[in-house]
């Protein structure tokens, strides 16, 4: 642990849903701590309540018990200006051309239009659209799709960038190269990101820490520190043992998530 | 649009005015009017000849559609959003909304000839009821359509309700909307001009009457002639319309 403060702090968070055959417990007493420059992934079974949790870092859920501080102040609503949302299935507007989805938080923000155009061109060229800005969402591919919604919110400039499975709808080709270069963003931007993903790979080639959650009531049942050099390679032995060790503490929960 | 689409429908109507013209001239010259006895019985409503009070009339009906369809798109809005906007209500009364909508509107109109008399009145509360149902739908329909995940993002973008209303919700259901807004238009036009045939004192239908009765079906032919092109005037604008919606939203 260094010895940074922490940029994101959970404290016991609990939250129940009323489901149709009773009260569902979603989490269960969650704490975690992130510190800024992070890259930290959240993963686990179906169900384990990952989503609810980064909705509760966006201010989108509240949570019955607990509570949740972002450098330093307690969630209460959405605040685009400090966190940064990427949903799992991309969510752009289908009337809006890739350089007004990009556009949209600035534009919600008040930001004058030339600048908000500017800073959205600008921001095309990394995320490898640059002759797509005048394209409609239909029109792109799932990938540039996402990498449009990653864009959308890196406009925003928040410190924090949330990811709720960004690639997760993605064929396995599209999804290693998009891991790539989310790092090189990553490491350029030096966003904290938080990484909801049910993919070890992905877990371990992208993260600084991993927090294991359990099945439904989701808690963190182990938090590792990644200390590897980037870019890693996959078959080195430290990663090979690391696969392994997540694997087992996953696949117990997992079964766990089946029963 | 090209050449050739203007050609053929040119064709096609050179096509339908020729069979119209040999089929009038074998008919019984009472019943059937060929295109070529049109012309002049038009010069003559037009230069107010055959009907003096053509202008009035057809002031009177446009009022009346006018009236018709800013009460249908009131109350359509209101209803439809009140309706969408609330599970509760809409679940209670959306279904009961479609049913009446299912009955034929026409079995309304002695009764609203009751109520409202055989003046402007009648026609423009027939026109409200055909209006109002296709609008008070596709508004419906429209908040259906929302991709509520879309809401999300806006949310989590910093949207209020009014953002997350004005640049999700309506550009989301915008074709539907601006769909049934046109139908309601069109259904507005026909409500207030078969009100007005079934029975009335002024307006077109009130002429259309007249020269049919009369069996003055030159006249008769031209009467609707005009109305015809009232109807395709109000769907121009309600094009137009549509046009100035998308324009706005993007």
């Amino acid at each position: 642990m260094s010895a940074r403060p922490a940029l994101i702090v959970i404290e016991g968070v609990t939250k129940r849903y009323l489901s149709s055959s009773g009260p569902v417990e979603a989490l269960h007493d969650v704490s975690l701590a992130v510190e800024e420059g992070a890259f930290c992934t959240l993963i686990g079974p179906s169900g384990c309540g990952k989503s609810t949790l980064l909705g509760m870092l966006g201010g989108l859920v509240t949570p019955d018990q607990g509570r949740l501080l972002v450098d330093g102040r307690p969630v209460t609503g959405p605040d685009p200006r400090r966190v940064a949302t990427v949903f799992q299935d991309a969510g752009l507007f289908p009337w809006r051309t890739a350089l007004q989805n990009v556009e949209f938080g600035l534009e919600l923000q008040g930001v004058p239009a030339e600048r908000r155009r500017r800073t959205a061109a600008d921001l095309l060229g990394p995320l490898g659209l640059s002759g797509f800005a005048e394209k409609y969402p239909r029109e792109l591919s799932g990938g540039m799709k996402q990498r449009v919604a990653i864009g959308r919110a890196l406009a925003l400039d928040a410190k924090i960038l949330l990811m709720d499975e960004p690639f997760g709808a993605l064929d396995e080709q599209t999804r290693v190269l998009m891991g790539e270069w989310l790092l090189d963003i990553w490491r350029r931007t030096r966003k904290t990101v938080i990484f909801v993903t049910h993919s070890l790979h992905e877990a371990l080639f992208l993260s600084t820490r991993v927090a294991v959650m359990t099945a439904r009531p989701g808690r963190i049942k182990a938090a590792l520190d990644l200390t590897m050099e980037y870019p890693r390679s996959m078959e080195s032995s430290e990663m090979v043992a690391l696969r392994a060790k997540l694997w087992s503490e996953i696949r117990e929960e997992s079964l766990r998530a089946m029963r | 649009m090209t050449l050739p689409v203007v050609g053929l429908r040119l064709a096609l109507l050179a096509l339908c005015l020729a069979l119209w013209e040999v089929a009038g001239r074998t008919m019984n010259p009472l019943l059937g009017v060929p295109p070529s006895a049109v012309v002049p019985a038009l010069r003559d409503l037009l230069l107010l000849r055959s009907y003096p009070d053509l202008l009035s009339s057809l002031a009177l009906t446009v009022r009346e559609i006018a009236t018709a369809y800013a009460l249908a798109v009131a109350a359509g809005l209101g209803c439809g959003f009140m309706l969408g906007m609330h599970r509760l209500v809409g679940r209670a009364w959306g279904p009961m909304l479609a049913a009446l909508y299912a009955v034929p509107a026409v079995v309304w109109y002695p009764s609203l000839m009751l109520f409202f008399g055989l003046d402007a009145a009648s026609k423009i509360a027939f026109g409200f009821l055909l209006g109002f149902f296709p609008i008070a739908l596709a508004v419906l329909a429209g908040i259906r359509q929302v991709n509520p995940q879309l809401v999300v993002v806006a949310r989590a973008y910093g949207a209020g309700t009014v953002t997350v209303f004005r640049r999700v919700m309506l550009p989301a259901m915008l074709f539907t909307l601006v769909g049934g807004l046109r139908t309601g238009l069109a259904l507005c036009v026909i409500g207030v001009i078969v009100g007005e045939i079934l029975g009335s004192k002024a307006g077109m239908g009130a002429l259309i009457n007249h020269a049919y009765g009369l069996l003055r079906t030159g006249d008769y032919v031209a009467l609707v002639l005009v109305t015809l092109t009232l109807v395709v005037g109000s769907d121009v604008l309600a094009s137009l319309l549509e046009h100035r919606a998308r324009r706005w939203t993007e």
